[in-house]
């Protein structure tokens, strides 16, 4: 019963802008490990194939460091992998790929698919028909030729091609590198195995995007997986199974606290993410002087136990309370100056007074701590 | 608070307790000359309150020379109706008690009651200065430092502002300095004072046109990369079209047919150049009997020119002949006249000698004849100059011994005339009868004499008298005339004449004589200049002369032989020369025809011989076969020409249609195609090999994964600058905001203290006005509209000026329920008595309200203020008693 694994959009080689160096590095590193599990779960589901749809490298002209470890990477399975350029890895006069080559790279059981035809299996008596892309983009349906090839009967007839299916997607999504919706009819495949989009996608009973198996955006549309299919037999429905690959899960709260007890949930969720969290968190309504102390204690813990924490409180306001302002013992024009900046808050440089207050809060908490330590 | 006494023992000079009490409540004037102590009671005061009593640093309180003394001080006040009594000793006895009201309070407790109470600060070690004296560092103005007002408030700073709240009722912020300053400090670190990014925000800042830089330059080259990735492509498939193509084939086969064709045309080129050597060589044939042809043509002309040349020679030669018999007569004729010519000229030279030789014979006779004459006239001169001489030598006389004889005549005169009248002179008149004897001589009845010597007079019958005439000059005299008298006669006769005048004459005589001498000899030298023997050698001379011409002209042909009418000789040897000139020209004609002759006679032998020679030549057998022979080849050989010519002309037509140019073009055009072909694509080729060398190179460097870290850090850095940025914004609107309160704030403090200034400024100046600034300092001081700082105002109007200051701060405190004690050591010392005037009613008017202690040693300065002056050594002096 042939079973083979559909992956796609590694995108080795991609850099982490919005994050510090470390977290940046950590994130590009958990690329490669994706590699491996997958490696891992082919050798698991004693899958016949692993099929890349796609987007393998970020970049043509990445490293060959970069190069070398993506290939050791897929060494835990010692099966064929069949990998298609997409529109980040072309199959160009000169490419990633012509590099690999040279640099002897590329293993004996990893197959590449730079030219649009037939790669064939016939141990596993599967027929990949690939539709790499040999430009950066193309406004061809590049599988078009699937309809007339032909392939050895009995065999396994998967489709593997990079683009956007026509009509399903979003409309934002570049309409270059289309792809029909009905190729897996008529072109007669068991599966067409698609690349491009990242999120995990079922387009009909033979058509499917796999996602990139490790998440790289908070876009939050199910990314992290792999897919395992299994075709009893050439022209039997494909059985397919979504196995999860992600190492870091990436989080993006938009939170808004007006009451007491908003920040107190909000506090209780952030203690409760798994370690390997990716968090963005934006933040708006107002808040205590007490309570602005736990959130960045909160915040700070956060920091320190998850993969990366960033977060933006320009839109939260700070709210001192009689309370607060009798703690911090502002008196005289020091006291005026507090109040005017609590009001500027909501004004033009609502920013700037959000900031001087809380600088000059922290100034007389500090005053505070040494006369009383 | 009023001060009621102070007591001070074994303080200082004070070494017995001195007390200075029954201080007023308003002014009180405290005198004293230098030394008197007011100093050193100011001294005491300030050391009561300031001075810790454990301070070690007090030795200066001792009196000099007791190191076992305890300075003690005693200080008796009133506040706010309480009775305050503080005793305080130093060194050998530290203690210090208050009793405020029966409470007593001991050691540094009691200190930082006074402390509160005046507002100041003890130091935390050493001796207490300036900077803890707080409010009494304001209120007790130390001498020569009335002045200096800055430094005070700022020391009595925090006091006054803790007294002046109180006075307004916002309250100022406690810590709000500190906290400024903090701010200020925190934005210092990210923006310089001038508002410019500094330390780690300017380099986030310069460092990231650098990075966009390096980010721009990768992104260049990605782009580079790519379009090389492009060419790579474009380029790869030509080269494999072109390759299965190979368009140069084609081209080559054309090339090759073209070659052929111009194979072919190479042949009928080498058959033109044979025709054409061929031709050649028959016109060079050709040319070569017309040469000889006319040869034969111009050996004709020769013989008719030799014949003419002959005929022209012998008739030159018979001009030449017919013309030597004139010649030859002409010749003779010359030769005759010239003969003629010669004999006339000799006639002519004879006859002229003879007339030359009777001529000087005359001459001769006639000069014989004078010399004769001048020869006796000169015997004549002679004789006479003989007498003339004969007469000199007769008067021989010096005239330098004439003029000595004259001298000594004439100084014997003067001396005769000098004894006579020095002499005696006797006259007498005898009576008849009577004779007198004088010397030896008998004198007559009447005369006169002069005696020069003792003579003896007598008288007959009476008696001889001597008289003696008197005096040495007398005697001189007539030693010296007869002195004279014998020089005078040895000149005499020396001379050898009689007396003077024979010898003047005999002068004159000779000097005649002599002249007549000199005139006979310039006549006789004029006369015969040779001498008499001249004129007879002369003589002899001419004699001779006469003899020899007489035997000449006896030589000499007789005169009848001689031709009659002969022309003088100069004109006849005229005619001789043409005749001569005549006969050369003759001759040389003769001679030169003689030549001419010659050479005609040459010529015509040679001409003759030419055209003999030649016509017997011409005219041979074999010389007219031979012409014959040669207009035959002649005609021959240019129809033979005339065909070559044709077959020449017909081959070059058909080379010209072949068009050998256009074929070899072809051949050029085709191989160069076919070569460019080759080569475009050998450059594919190699384009292929480099591109792919280049992108391999490129490639490993990885770019598009630099530029990702390139980007990440680019955006890091942004990032870290934004917050910096927000930062900076955030601090600037603190600091700005805090400032804005705290100027705000001042502004209310400064108010009060304003209106109190300008209650004793206008005093001083009726329109000034002095300005409180921020640090409620007196700042900017207006007079009659101009306008400064009050530092920049002369040292004594600062004086008065800080003296008001500190008169404003104490009205401020007093309100403030402070207590005031003002106290000024030798204050106002550099005003004029017009300002003092002024300051003693400001004075006067401020202790209506405080107490002041005023410490002078000028105390006629401070009569008028309304209260009895202390005089220091007065008290002391009862103190004593």
């Amino acid at each position: 019963m042939p079973r083979f694994l559909h992956t796609a959009d590694w995108q080795i080689g991609r850099y982490f802008n919005r994050f510090d160096t470390d977290n940046s590095s950590a994130l590009a590193d958990a690329r490669y490990g994706a590699i491996e599990r997958l490696a891992q779960l082919a050798v698991e589901h004693n899958c016949d194939a692993v099929l890349v749809a796609g987007d393998v490298f970020d970049a043509q002209a990445v490293s060959d460091r970069c190069i070398r470890r993506t290939f050791n990477a897929t060494s835990g399975f010692k099966g064929p992998w069949v990998m298609l350029p997409g529109n980040h890895d072309a199959a160009l006069a000169e490419s990633v790929w012509t590099r690999a080559r040279r640099i002897n790279a590329v293993p004996n059981n990893v197959h590449l698919a730079l030219q649009s035809g037939v790669i064939e299996l016939p141990q596993q008596k599967i027929a990949v028909l690939a539709a790499p892309l040999t430009q950066r983009h193309t406004y061809d349906d590049l599988t078009a030729p699937f309809d007339s090839i032909s392939t050895p009967p009995q065999w396994l007839r998967v489709g593997l091609a990079h683009g956007s299916v026509q009509g399903v997607l979003a409309e934002d999504i570049d309409a270059t590198n289309p792809i029909a919706a009905d190729r897996s009819a008529s072109a007669a495949l068991d599966y067409l195995a698609l690349g491009d989009w990242h999120g995990l996608k079922q387009i009909n009973e033979r058509t499917w995007y796999s996602g990139t198996p490790e998440p790289e955006r908070f876009r939050n549309n199910q990314p992290g997986f792999a897919l395992l299919v299994t075709v009893s037999e050439p022209g039997a429905l494909p059985e397919v199974e979504a196995l999860e690959t992600a190492r870091y899960h990436w989080h993006q709260w938009q939170e808004k606290l007006v009451v007491e007890t908003d920040i107190d949930e909000l506090l209780k969720r952030l203690d409760e993410l798994p370690e390997s969290s990716v968090l963005d968190l934006k933040l708006e309504g107002s808040i205590t002087l007490a309570d602005e102390q736990r959130l960045a204690d909160a915040l700070s813990r956060a920091e320190a136990r998850y993969r990366s924490v960033t977060y933006d409180r320009s839109r939260l306001l700070l709210a001192p309370t009689e309370e607060d302002l009798a703690g911090l013992q502002a008196s005289g024009y020091v006291g005026d100056v507090l109040e005017q900046l609590q009001t500027r808050q909501s004004g033009a440089e609502a920013q700037t007074a959000r900031d001087a207050l809380a600088i000059l809060a922290n100034l007389l908490l500090e005053a505070r701590e040494e006369k009383h330590p | 608070m009023k001060l009621e006494s102070v007591r001070v023992e074994q303080f200082k000079q004070f070494r017995k307790p001195f007390l200075l009490n029954g201080l007023s409540n308003g002014i009180n004037v405290i005198s004293g000359p230098n030394e008197a102590g007011k100093s050193t009671l100011v001294r005491a005061i300030r050391a009561a309150f300031f001075e810790r009593h454990r301070s070690k640093s007090a030795e200066d309180l001792r009196p000099w020379g007791d190191s076992s003394a305890a300075p003690a001080i005693e200080l008796v006040f009133h506040h706010n109706g309480q009775n305050w009594q503080l005793n305080k000793s130093f060194l050998q006895r530290k203690r210090c008690d208050l009793s405020i009201q029966g409470t007593t309070y001991s050691g540094e407790e009691a200190e930082e009651k006074l402390a509160q109470l005046l507002g100041y600060q003890f130091p935390k070690k050493g001796a207490s200065k300036e900077e803890h004296w707080g409010i009494p560092g304001l209120l007790w103005v130390e001498q020569g430092s009335g002045q200096n007002i800055e430094q005070a408030v700022v020391h009595a700073g925090d006091h006054l502002q803790s007294a002046l709240n109180s006075l307004v009722s916002e309250v100022a912020s406690e810590g709000g300095d500190g906290l400024i300053h903090t701010v200020r400090q925190q934005l210092g670190e990210l923006l310089t004072a001038g508002g410019a990014p500094r330390g780690e925000y300017k380099q986030l800042l310069a460092d990231e046109l650098p990075g966009q830089q390096e980010l721009d330059v990768l992104k260049g080259r990605i782009d580079q990369y790519q379009n090389q990735v492009d060419r790579l492509a474009k380029v790869a498939r030509e080269f494999h079209k072109i390759d299965r193509e190979q368009p140069w084939i084609k081209v080559r086969q054309a090339l090759a047919e073209a070659q052929e064709c111009y194979r072919h045309i190479e042949s009928l080129q080498g058959q033109q150049q044979t025709l054409n050597q061929a031709l050649i060589s028959v016109q060079q044939r050709a040319a070569l009997l017309q040469r000889n042809k006319q040869q034969v043509q111009a050996d004709g002309k020769q013989l008719q020119q030799r014949e003419q040349e002959h005929n022209t020679a012998q008739q030159a030669l018979n001009d030449v002949q017919a013309s030597a018999a004139g010649l030859h007569a002409a010749l003779e004729q010359c030769q005759s006249q010239y003969r003629d010519a010669l004999e006339v000229e000799r006639q002519a030279g004879l006859l002229e000698t003879r007339q030359r030789l009777d001529h000087s014979s005359v001459r001769a006779k006639t000069q014989l004849q004078q010399l004769s004459e001048r020869k006796s006239r000169a015997v004549e001169l002679q004789q006479a100059l003989g007498e003339s001489r004969m007469l000199t030598a007769r008067h021989q006389i010096s005239i330098a011994a004439v003029d000595q004889l004259r001298t000594t005549q004439r100084q014997l005169d003067d001396t005769r005339l000098r004894s006579q009248a020095i002499a005696t002179r006797i006259e007498w008149q005898l009576e008849a009868g009577q004779q007198i004897e004088l010397g030896q001589d008998t004198l007559p009845h009447q005369g006169e004499q002069l005696l020069l010597s003792s003579t003896r007079l007598r008288i007959a019958g009476v008696g001889e008298f001597t008289i003696t005439p008197g005096g040495d000059d007398l005697a001189r005299c007539q030693r010296q005339l007869e002195q004279l008298q014998l020089g005078l006669g040895e000149q005499l006769m020396t001379l050898g004449v009689a007396d003077l005048a024979a010898a003047e004459q005999t002068l004159v005589a000779q000097e005649r004589a002599q002249a007549d001498v000199h005139r006979l000899l310039e006549l006789l030298q004029s006369l015969v200049p040779g001498g008499l023997a001249s004129l007879d050698s002369d003589s002899q001379a001419l004699n001779a002369e006469l003899e020899r011409n007489y035997a000449e002209k006896k030589a000499l042909a007789p005169a009848t032989t001689l031709a009659q009418g002969l022309p003088a000789q100069a004109q006849a040897q005229d005619l001789r020369s043409n005749a001569e000139n005549r006969l050369s020209a003759a001759e040389k004609r003769s001679s030169e025809h003689e030549k001419a002759l010659l050479a005609a006679s040459h010529r015509y032998q040679n001409a003759d011989h030419e055209w003999r020679t030649l016509r017997t030549s011409l005219n041979s057998e074999q010389r007219q076969q031979e012409v014959i022979q040669l207009d035959s080849d002649l005609t021959a050989v240019e129809q033979e020409q005339a065909r070559q010519q044709e077959r020449l002309t017909e081959m070059l037509a058909q080379i010209a249609a072949a068009r050998p140019e256009l074929v070899q073009q072809d051949i050029q055009r085709l191989g160069a195609s076919a070569d460019q072909l080759e080569q475009a694509q050998r450059g594919r080729e190699l384009e292929l090999k480099e591109l792919r060398a280049r992108l391999e190179i490129w490639g490993a460097e990885g770019l598009e994964g630099q530029r990702g870290r390139c980007q990440a850090e680019l955006e890091q850095n942004r990032r870290r600058c934004q917050q910096l940025q927000r930062r900076a914004e955030a601090l600037e609107l603190l600091l700005e905001l805090l400032t804005e309160k705290r100027q705000a704030l001042t502004q209310r403090l400064q108010a009060p203290l304003q209106r109190h200034l300008n209650h004793y400024v206008t005093v001083l100046f009726p329109d000034a006005q002095l300005e409180v600034d921020s640090q409620l300092l007196p700042g900017r001081f207006t007079r009659n509209g101009e306008t400064g700082q009050m530092a920049e105002l002369s040292f004594g109007a600062r004086e008065q000026m800080g003296l008001i200051s500190r008169l404003a701060y104490a009205d401020l405190l007093k309100e403030a329920g402070k207590p005031t004690l003002i106290i000024l050591d030798d204050s106002l010392v550099h005003s004029d008595s017009g300002r003092l005037d002024s300051m003693k009613r400001i004075l006067f008017d401020a202790a209506q309200r405080h107490q002041i202690l005023l410490f002078t040693c000028h105390p006629d300065n401070w009569l008028d203020m309304g209260s009895e002056t202390i005089n220091l050594e007065a008290l002391k002096a009862r103190a004593l008693l």
